[in-house]
């Protein structure tokens, strides 16, 4: 095995299903490393469920194939879901069972003898905050009562991938802050993690690459930054004066080399500049201005920022009015500062794609 | 069942999750235990205690008609004071054994398939590492057992309650006999089995425990009607026969549930939920 290069934690090649509606998913083909955290990104009916599902062996695909751990998801479904968890947007919990009869059960159906179950189920209690409500019947709970007890069980088995799919949608900011405080640090554990979601302000904090699914299709697969280099070439900077900058000072940054773009902004302007050598060139053409300087700093592009940089390619190309349907974001400004060059990592597509890369 | 090797460590937990959940179900709980308890107990006391009390003349004049006389020919062959409390415990109420397992069934399967559906807890399931054929034998058994455990129970009670009936008149043990044994044991297990097949088709159209009771009651309850015409003259028939009706039963509900095994698949599922 030291020969070859580590086996993928999961790859997916040409994958598609389709319903009576209409294709679903069409032809994805990723490569997600171990311990790398996934965004799965796209409006409703993107398809990012029936991604986890046919990840999972819930569904069957039409065409293609993915191997999740080396498991062909289409014949090995239990292998598979041996050793992965699952989020479900609807935490799917018996009602009609306490928050450990639902634990346990899912313990026992993963393998694990009374005791282990019992021993496992304790301690994750505790960990979410669940013990106290541990013999309630789930009946009452809050969706984010019921979101902790879905995690817990969708960590039961302590699982190599795990599978998110909308963890925070419901939820108030307190619990969504919770859900993605717990999510960080199972990340951190150097766990596998795909985590389908419309929320991106949470998948721009934990992802560390993100795949745009659009209709069922890929349009993009990468880290946000990589992404924002295909998208904009140098990079973001803001520079403060105290005042939006007048025609005069304009033209004065225009003049200084290395800026290649000049645009007013309520305390000064926006600029793109080649690269950051350029910031003190500019603060010098300032201070010869006269202009008094007081901070010029270059903006890192967000995820969100990336994601709707792709979304307004696809409307350019489509011409389509509906793509931010369900998104729970204001629209950025134009992004700033990819702090890395393009590598093979990443891939945009105006169609469907592929793409490979490395994991944190 | 063939394929792999079933998992019955996972199918005993999936059914005892299931029974769990069921007990504390109100809506399931009562027409599980009153309509045994009126059919089995309510209903043999009444008649029983009012058949005791029947002049026997009436019941000899009818039972002598043309049209019965064969029929009834071991219920003739007691002395008179007797008939009327063997035909009427051992013959026209012992049927309606076979309607608690038909009901109990059905109401099981319902939750157990439409149910999931409907309270939406089916996902959950679906990403845990148990097969397809043993998902569905773990909701038909977890249907079937209870139903079969209830109707068993009922049956016994049945029996108790008959024969303390009709002691005083009869002074000896009347039911079971081989008939009422042959149909409890081999046909009403098939006959839950068949209800069973019957409500899995149902319930994967329905989208609610509601819905599928109802279509399960318009597909059910002809053959309720069925069973208490002619469960009758099953128990007068000659013991063979009933063998081999119960072997058409258990024919026709084992077709159900092969054909229903075979459309079991979590794919299916989760595109009906």
């Amino acid at each position: 095995m030291s020969d070859h290069a580590p086996e993928p934690a999961i790859e997916t090649i040409d994958l598609s299903r389709s319903f009576a509606s209409g294709p679903a998913l069409d032809g994805l083909s990723i490569r997600v490393e171990t311990g790398e955290v996934l965004a799965l990104l796209g409006p409703n009916g993107a398809g990012k469920t029936t991604t986890v599902r046919l990840l999972n062996g819930v569904l069957t695909p039409d065409r293609g194939s993915a191997r999740v751990l080396g498991f062909d998801v289409a014949t090995d479904g239990d292998d598979v879901r041996r050793h992965t968890g699952v989020l479900t947007e609807n935490a799917g919990l018996d009602d009609r069972l306490t928050t450990r009869e639902n634990l346990i059960f899912s313990a026992r159906v993963r393998g694990f003898s009374p005791d282990a179950a019992a021993s496992r189920v304790n301690d994750l209690l505790e960990r979410f905050g669940l013990a106290e409500r541990a013999d309630d019947l789930t009946q009452g709970f809050s969706t984010g009562q019921r979101k902790r007890v879905a995690l817990a069980r969708a960590l039961l088995h302590d699982p190599d991938v795990l599978f998110l799919d909308e963890p925070t949608s419901g939820l108030d900011p307190a619990g969504t802050r919770d859900v993605i405080e717990l999510i960080q640090s199972l990340a951190g554990e150097g766990r596998t993690i795909v985590l389908a979601t419309h929320f991106l302000g949470e998948a721009g904090r934990l992802a560390d690459r993100m795949a745009v699914l659009h209709r069922g299709r890929l349009r993009a697969f990468g880290r946000p930054d990589e992404l924002a280099a295909e998208l904009w070439s140098g990079i973001g900077a803001q520079i403060d004066l105290g005042a939006p900058a007048d025609s005069e000072v304009q033209t004065a940054l225009a003049a200084v080399p290395g800026v290649t773009e000049v645009e007013p902004s309520a305390t000064g302007a926006d600029l793109r500049i080649v690269d950051r050598d350029v910031l003190p060139l500019v603060v010098a053409a300032m201070v010869g201005q006269g202009q008094t300087v007081y901070e010029v700093a270059s903006r890192a592009p967000s995820l969100e920022d990336v994601y709707f940089a792709i979304e307004a390619t696809f409307l350019a190309e489509h011409g389509g009015a509906e793509v931010t349907d369900g998104f729970m974001r204001d629209r950025p400004e134009p992004p700033t500062d990819p702090s890395s060059a393009i590598d093979s990592g990443s891939a945009m597509n105006s169609g469907s794609g592929a793409g490979t890369g490395g994991g944190r | 069942m063939s394929g792999p090797k079933r998992d019955w460590a996972a199918i005993r937990l999936v059914m005892r999750k299931d029974l769990t959940a069921v007990r504390r179900s109100k809506s399931i709980v009562l027409p599980m235990v009153l309509v045994p308890a009126v059919l089995l107990v309510l209903l043999p006391v009444a008649l029983g205690l009012f058949a005791r009390s029947a002049p026997t003349d009436q019941v000899a004049n009818a039972l002598s008609s043309p049209l019965v006389k064969n029929l009834v020919k071991p219920i003739l062959d007691l002395p008179e004071r007797e008939q009327i409390i063997v035909l009427v415990l051992g013959y026209l109420l012992s049927p309606l054994l076979l309607v608690i397992p038909l009901m109990v069934s059905a109401v099981l399967a319902a939750d157990a398939f439409a149910g999931e559906k409907e309270r939406r807890t089916l996902e959950g399931l679906l990403y845990l590492p148990i097969s397809d054929r043993d998902l569905f034998l773990a909701k038909v058994l977890g249907a079937f057992v209870p139903a079969l455990a209830i109707t068993w129970v009922g049956a016994i009670v049945y029996a108790v309650l008959s024969n303390v009936i009709g002691w005083p008149v009869l002074h000896r043990v009347f039911v079971p006999f081989t008939q009422w044994l042959l149909v409890m044991g081999w046909v009403a297990p098939a006959v839950a089995m068949l209800s069973l097949g019957l409500l899995v088709i149902v319930s994967s159209r329905a989208r609610t425990t509601q819905e599928a009771n109802q279509l399960g009651g318009a597909v059910i309850l002809p053959l309720i009607f069925l069973i208490a015409g002619q469960a009758s003259a099953l128990m007068l028939a000659p013991p063979v026969a009933v063998v081999v009706v119960g072997f058409g039963v258990w024919g026709l509900a084992l077709l159900l549930l092969m054909i229903n095994g075979r459309r079991f698949t979590r794919d299916r599922l989760a595109t009906s939920s």
